[in-house]
């Protein structure tokens, strides 16, 4: 084992949550090294994977990133024992996320709705589910700063905006234009009484922003943006080494070591040799993701902490959350053409809100914007036709079906919850489990409401089929392990993400977040720890 | 101490060959074909390329790649150990038809292995891939036929067509005239 001084602040995990982070404090002065658990490729690499994949499972947001063995992630393929995640419960937390230096975003859509302030006073406003330890007045100047950075595009119109309260600035970039088959989805929902509103989206619209280039409809943001005309975290690692971060790769940290004031003195990482390291450093910051957070955190029991690290209220682990979602794959007469512009580009966040939720979850719905040959085409050829008869179904199937997608909200629920597994992985590190149930009132929100609209929809788009997932499927946003709170006895962390329990701890991201709401959260993840950011800087200052 | 990170864009960035290989290390070596086509065509002889792109061009009516070809008549001789009786038999078939396209001899080639056959070679030119399986071969992903059915309105993921917010042109009816390909 090696020990050495290494920063004043440590930076576990080089996602968007951690280097935003490290952009912040570089700039503040302060010395920065960031610890990432998988490898650093190259853009041409990711795309060129991709491209080689099978078109059958082209679907498979992982198949670009293949998990190395020290660092494994989530993989398509994987069953039983054999997979990391070890899932149990009526429903399955089968998440995706990479980990690569870059981290998860290098596959994100991009949207980034905000929330609304009701979404963050679900106790008080509905008798259910936690307030937020602040009000989105708090929060609002925070998005601000995440939509600059990131280079979040938006309508300028407030009639479009989300949500419906007004903006402290605006967007740093005009919305990016509807294709033809969102604008006809768009008239539809508006014969119901939906506002189908441009999204806000990590994507450069009609212009270069932060070094990169105008998105240029690709369709490709999920699984990777061959011309990062998409945000991604990996386009930041660059600059952040500009302004003198460290940044090791292929180094997994699998303990967070506390002293006897209980402050975090050290990590400890494996290297893809196996061999152990330790660094020290002032402040530390994990920035693993709402999954590996809670898990290392675990893993890191000691006498002092013997339920794990940050763990003093047994909050770390439960209140795992998510979007669980249902698609409604529909065949119409109509051409729609999905695939022109980029993969999510519009949604009706309206049906997110409501009184209705005393009783059950939201929803929001989006038409999915990826083309369509990739699901069609082995469909077409399955019915045995040749010749013209071919090319022409293969086109039909590819105009004329759509994938309409209810989003869900969930509640906080502490038996929804990671432990370790007894199964380990290459480095003997025990395999994260999740239980997992999306709970009654997500359920009920499918059957009295969402799915009700979404076929009111299928309907309206003149829909000759409508095929509707069988279970919830997950939307990838991994929130609520390491929940935050004003009590320390029922939450993890506090309302700058700093761990009630060490305060040189700070764990900001997804799994500090109270409640769900329905839209997609990383840019909620992204302005904690732009707060979060600015008390660190406070601290290191002795403020 | 540790090593520290290697910018892949800067001096360390892969060579194309090495970025391929990195590729192929996904599929266990099935993809190997679809990477390096003079090595396929060294693999099938000359004789059994020609019949192939024959049957190939009876089958579907329109401009077919000789590389492509060559790597799904590599990928055939490895599936199909009667390949060339196979081939015979179709190409015949369709000759006692006379036929200019696959709708004359289509109905004629006998169900069972050959019509399964005939079905395999144009789902592999269409999809570009040996079956619709994670450990399929692949023989092509942008020059797939599946993607020249809609070149007039959609991209081929990853190739945009379009520029900077320059997708709002009206959509095309199912009317409009099957792109020429
Ligand atoms: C297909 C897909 C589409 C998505 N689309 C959207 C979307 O449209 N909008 C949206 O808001 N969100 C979306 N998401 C979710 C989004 O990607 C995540 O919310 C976001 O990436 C979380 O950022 P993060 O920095 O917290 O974690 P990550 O991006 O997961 O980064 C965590 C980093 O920590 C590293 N790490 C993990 N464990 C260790 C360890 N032990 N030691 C050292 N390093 C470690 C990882 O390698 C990784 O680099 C999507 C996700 C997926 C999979
Ligand atoms: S549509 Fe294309 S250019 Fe635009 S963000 Fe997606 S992949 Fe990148």
């Amino acid at each position: 084992m090696v020990t050495k001084t290494s920063a004043d602040v440590v930076i576990v995990g080089t996602g968007v949550v951690g280097v935003v982070i490290a952009e912040q404090l570089l700039d503040a002065g302060h010395s920065v090294l960031m610890i990432e658990a998988g490898p650093r490729v190259s853009r041409a690499e990711v795309v060129e994977n991709w491209r080689n994949a099978p078109l059958g499972v082209k679907g498979d947001t992982s198949v670009a990133y293949p998990s190395r063995p020290w660092a494994p992630h989530p993989m398509g393929n994987e069953k039983g024992d054999e997979a990391y995640l070890q899932l149990s419960g009526p429903d399955s937390y089968a998440q995706t996320f990479i980990r690569y230096a870059g981290g998860s975003t290098w596959h994100w859509a991009g949207t980034s709705w905000r929330l609304t302030p009701e979404d963050m006073r679900l106790k008080s406003l509905y008798g259910v589910g936690r307030d937020w330890a602040f009000d989105y007045d708090t929060l609002e100047p925070y998005y601000v700063r995440t939509e600059n950075k990131l280079g979040i595009c938006g309508p300028s119109d407030p009639a479009l905006q989300w949500p419906r309260v007004a903006r402290s600035a605006p967007y740093p970039m005009p919305h990016l234009p509807f294709s033809p088959g969102e604008e006809r989805f768009t008239e539809i929902a508006r014969t119901l009484g939906y506002n189908n509103i441009p999204v806000a989206q990590a994507r450069n619209s009609g212009m270069p922003y932060d070094g990169r280039p105008a998105c240029c409809a690709n369709n490709n943001c999920v699984p990777v943006c061959p011309v990062a005309a998409k945000y991604d975290a990996e386009t930041a690692l660059h600059r952040l080494e500009k302004k003198g971060a460290t940044i090791l790769v292929d180094s997994v940290v699998y303990k967070v070591e506390t002293n006897a004031q209980n402050k975090i003195e050290a990590v400890h990482f494996y290297d893809q040799h196996k061999e152990t390291h330790r660094i020290d450093g002032k402040l530390f910051v994990l920035a693993c993701n709402g999954l590996e957070n809670p898990k290392l955190l675990l893993m890191s029991k000691d006498d002092r902490n013997p339920n794990g690290v940050a763990n003093s209220s047994d909050q770390v682990g439960r209140n795992m959350m998510d979007h669980p979602q249902l698609t409604l794959t529909v065949t119409t007469k109509e051409p729609f053409w999905s695939g022109i512009g980029p993969v999510v580009n519009s949604g009706i966040m309206e049906t997110s809100q409501g009184s209705f939720r005393s009783e059950h979850a939201g929803a929001y719905f989006r038409y999915n914007n990826f083309a369509r040959n990739r699901f069609v085409t082995f469909a077409a050829l399955k019915k045995g036709l040749v010749g013209k008869a071919l090319d022409e179904e293969i086109r039909r199937m590819t105009a004329c079906t759509a994938d309409i997608v209810a989003a869900h909200e969930v509640l906080p629920d502490p038996n929804n919850r990671l432990t370790l597994s007894d199964k380990t992985d290459w480095l003997g590190l025990p395999k994260p489990h999740i239980h997992y149930d999306v709970g009654e009132y997500t359920r009920k929100s499918a059957e009295v409401y969402s799915l009700p609209i979404g076929k009111r929809i299928a309907e309206a788009m003149g829909a000759t089929d409508v095929k509707i997932s069988p279970k919830f499927n997950q939307s990838k946003h991994i929130m609520g392990g390491t929940i935050m709170g004003n009590d320390a006895s029922n939450s993890v962390v506090d309302a700058d993400c700093r761990a009630h329990d060490h305060e040189n701890l700070f764990i900001p991201g997804g799994g500090a977040m109270a409640s769900t709401a329905c839209g997609n959260s990383t840019i909620t993840m992204v302005a904690l720890a732009i707060k979060a950011g600015d008390a660190i800087v406070d601290q290191m200052r002795g403020a | 101490m540790t090593r520290q990170s290697k910018d892949p864009n800067g001096t360390l960035m892969m060579s194309r060959r090495g970025i391929l290989l990195g590729g192929a290390t996904l599929f266990a070596g099935s993809i190997a074909a679809s990477l390096c086509p003079t090595l396929s065509l060294a693999a099938v002889d000359a004789g059994m390329q020609g019949q192939f792109m024959k049957l190939s061009n009876l089958l579907i009516q329109h401009q077919l790649s000789p590389a492509v070809g060559a790597r799904i008549a590599e990928g055939a001789t490895a599936q199909y150990k009667n390949l060339p009786q196979m081939l015979e038999a179709i190409i015949t078939i369709a000759e006692k038809n006379k036929a200019t396209q696959v709708e004359d001899f289509f109905a004629d080639i006998p169900e069972g292995e050959l019509k399964d056959f005939a079905l395999w070679v144009i789902a592999a030119w269409y999809s570009g891939s040996s079956s619709d399986k994670r450990d399929a071969t692949v023989f092509t992903y942008e020059e797939a036929l599946t993607f020249k059915t809609t070149s007039d309105i959609l991209t081929i993921p990853s190739y945009g067509i379009s520029g900077p917010n320059l997708w709002t042109r009206p959509n095309l009816p199912l009317s409009a005239p099957m792109p020429t390909f």
